[in-house]
């Protein structure tokens, strides 16, 4: 086996960015993601235990009955870890060293709405309060006091979107907002600027068509709907809110359950993710006239390794092998004799090492590559992170 | 941004290592009996092992289990040509045994040891049936000493009582490191009984594959190499496991000589009450100890720190300073900003106090 060195023109550095669709419908208080049919099994149903519009972490416990599930655990040492469900107050003091701190499965995630009613201190609103300046350079909606609005004074629907449904960011110009009365679209906003303002965009003549409905954070993973320009006629009770109200875009995505789960509107959120692939490539050479002999113990013709005229000998603390004839592998049309005789050898893998000369991956060619003397291969190798 | 660095010594950077576990049961509800039709179960043409899913594997929520096979090595009174893909069967012997065991000097392939103690020679596991354990569950290694099987036992597989328990007793403190695979443990049906001639099986910690004899199925558990009687035979119709005297059943000799792999495979799967292990993965972690001193860190370059050219939190020009900690930051010898870490709550800091904020890098 042989070494050679990778030079810079060998390894190049890149990152593929991958855009993932997600889509939720928000229907009658149930949320439903990327149209996913939650599936029951023999012991459980759903059989991730998560419900619909959720994303089950890991998805290791699939049709497991409750007393059945995998669990994390870990024993509590120097170290100090600790699971994030274990505050630290219990940490210190519920728990001795060696003792085992149990975590459970299935972690889970989904979108969530807020609705943040104006004029009342709402923590959740102010948390983004640097965030949503941050990005005046934007639009000028950006702003979260101004002269034309106050994010603080109006009603504020905030939808949270987990990054495990986009990656690094929300795509910039690819969020879709729909809002349905009895089936029908009565509203549709995008982000067709890519500023992170959401624009209502239709049907043609909506009511409200071509203003700015809202804000999207794109990295933060949040959009804040702030319009409350009623989009039909149609009017029910979107909770929280206890009385039958007009449809807008501060009552988007709202879920409830009975006679508060606003059984005649339907909404749809649909939006790419940007993530983020760094991949490595590495070009190996097979120049010609190298690597055209083999160590592989079936590279030498078995019948002269046991004849005495080849046999390897030991005297006293001397080591002594004899001449051992490669095997004649060259193809040839006829049984016998054989084709005249060239050194080749099959490429079937490539190892990588470190500087160390550590092997840390190992290639495999779909199927061994014949290398005579006179050929020369490039491999490309590639690695994803 | 800090227009201040504090450099970082030895003393304030500590390399640790921390091991997650996660319990795996495994309940013979799963392996056989749940889905009727066997959509859990997958064949291949090649008849070299079966896989067993949690769930049907047509499914994309379906995890991958294990695999699972049988086999035996030519020295075997069981090996002979008139048996049901015997090639088949050596093969998988010697291809988990060179990989899990390893050479001779000669370059022959070394033979499963019942001790592990494989320069002594002594007993050999000539036959065996091997699970597979998907990295899925089995991470970076199964748990030294965590590992359990109960088989069901009796002459009727229906109606099986008294499951015999097989574990990896005093794998703790006891395990093996002469296999090119990793280090690996003895199994044994009794933790009372843990000498070099009890043992009925191994149990390969970083390969994630139990190796289990099948004179464990057998009266004589000591008869390694010698299969002598079919005192516990198999269910090997598993499509509907039904009691047909004489029909359904094979006796452990039947089941490896004249059964394909996968039908072995199916007998030894109706017999599997329960698999229990719990697996380990190594989080590597460097902390880092910021330390905040009494003098340091007192003013923001924070544009907000100033109003009107005046440091905001300061009434009197005689006040003391303060800051509020919210982020630390991680530069490399260039300066280069490498990470950052957020604190759940921003810190006050002034001349009075010091800090010593713990920042964890795990990879």
């Amino acid at each position: 086996m042989s070494y050679y060195k990778f030079n810079e023109n060998d390894l190049f550095y890149n990152r593929i960015e991958t855009n993932p669709e997600t889509s939720f419908i928000i229907y009658s208080g149930s949320v439903y993601f990327n149209s996913r049919n939650m599936e029951s099994g023999a012991f459980t149903n759903p059989i991730l235990h998560v419900p619909d519009g959720y994303v089950s972490l890991y998805e290791l416990n699939v049709d497991r009955p409750a007393g059945e599930l995998i669990y994390p655990f870990i024993t509590k040492d120097g170290s100090l870890t600790a699971f994030r469900t274990i505050s630290t107050d219990a940490f210190n003091n519920d728990f001795a060293y060696g003792d085992t701190l149990t975590g459970s499965y299935p972690m889970s995630a989904s979108i969530s709405r807020d609705y943040l009613v104006e004029n009342t201190t709402n923590k959740r609103l102010l948390a983004l309060k640097n965030t949503i300046n941050y990005y005046r350079y934007l639009s000028p909606q950006f702003e979260f006091s101004s002269s034309l609005r106050g994010l603080a004074e109006v009603p504020v629907n905030l939808i949270s979107v987990p990054s495990i449904f986009y990656g690094s960011s929300i795509k910039k110009g690819s969020i879709k907002l729909k809002f349905y009365v009895s089936g029908t679209l009565v509203a549709e906003a995008n982000d067709e600027k890519r500023n992170g303002e959401l624009v209502q965009v239709g049907p043609r003549g909506s009511i409200g068509s071509g203003s700015v409905v809202g804000l999207a954070l794109y990295t933060e993973g949040f959009m804040l709907l702030t319009s409350s320009v009623q989009l039909s006629p149609h009017g029910e009770i979107y909770p929280p809110i206890g009385t039958a109200a007009s449809a807008s875009w501060i009552n988007f995505a709202t879920t409830g359950s009975g006679v508060q789960a606003a059984a005649s509107s339907s909404f749809s959120m649909t939006f790419q993710g940007v993530n983020y692939i760094p991949t490595l490539t590495m070009f190996a050479h097979a120049k010609q006239a190298m690597l055209n002999h083999s160590s592989n113990p079936t590279y030498i013709d078995s019948t002269t390794v046991s004849s005495s005229l080849y046999q390897s000998e030991i005297t006293g603390s001397t080591f002594y092998e004899g001449a051992l004839k490669v095997k004649n592998t060259v193809k040839t049309p006829y049984a016998d004799p054989t084709g005249s005789f060239q050194k080749q050898t099959y490429i079937s893998r490539i190892g990588v090492y470190d500087k160390d000369k550590n092997l840390i991956a190992i290639a495999k060619v779909a199927t061994p590559v014949r290398k005579r003397e006179t050929d020369s291969y490039t491999f490309k190798l590639k690695i994803d992170f | 941004m800090a227009t201040v660095f504090k450099t970082l010594t030895n003393n304030d950077v500590a390399s640790t290592r921390t091991l997650l576990h996660e319990a795996i049961p495994v309940t013979g509800t799963i392996v056989s009996g749940t889905y009727v039709g066997r959509e859990n179960i997958k064949n291949y043409s090649h008849g070299m092992f079966q896989s067993v899913y949690d769930y049907p594997y047509l499914s994309s929520s379906a995890n991958h289990i294990f695999d699972i096979t049988v086999g035996y090595n030519s020295d075997s009174p069981l090996s002979a040509s008139t048996s049901t893909q015997n090639a088949k069967k050596i093969n998988m012997y010697n291809e988990l045994a060179q990989v899990l065991v390893g050479h001779d000097s000669t370059g022959s392939i070394l033979k499963f040891d019942q001790d592990g103690d494989i320069a002594s020679g002594g007993q050999k596991i000539n036959e065996a049936v091997f699970v597979n354990f998907a990295r899925l569950l089995n991470k970076d290694e199964v748990k030294k000493g965590s590992f359990e099987i109960k088989l069901l036992t009796g002459s009727n597989p229906m109606s099986a009582s008294s499951p015999l328990t097989i574990s990896d007793y005093q794998g703790t403190v006891n395990y093996r490191t002469n296999s090119p695979a990793g280090e690996y443990g003895v199994l044994y049906t009794s933790s009372a009984t843990t000498n070099s001639r009890s043992g009925v099986g191994l149990i390969y910690y970083q390969a994630g594959v139990a190796v289990i004899t099948a004179s464990v199925f057998s009266s004589n558990p000591l008869g390694y190499g010698n299969v002598v009687n079919d005192y516990c035979p198999f269910a090997t119709d598993a499509v509907t496991n039904a009691y047909v005297p004489g029909g359904h059943y094979k006796g452990l000799i039947t089941v490896l000589t004249a059964s394909s792999i996968s039908g072995a495979s199916d007998g030894f799967r109706n017999r599997m009450m329960n698999v229990q292990f719990n697996n380990t993965t190594e989080l590597n972690s460097t902390i880092y100890f910021c330390r905040a001193n009494h003098n340091d860190f007192n003013y923001s370059s924070n544009p907000t720190y100033l109003s009107s050219s005046k440091i905001r939190v300061k009434d009197q020009s005689t006040d003391s300073p303060v800051s509020y900690i919210t982020t630390v930051g991680l530069y490399s010898a260039d300066n280069e900003l490498l990470a950052v870490a957020k604190l759940s709550e921003p810190l006050k800091k002034t001349p009075e106090s010091e800090l010593t904020l713990r920042v964890r890098l795990d990879y």
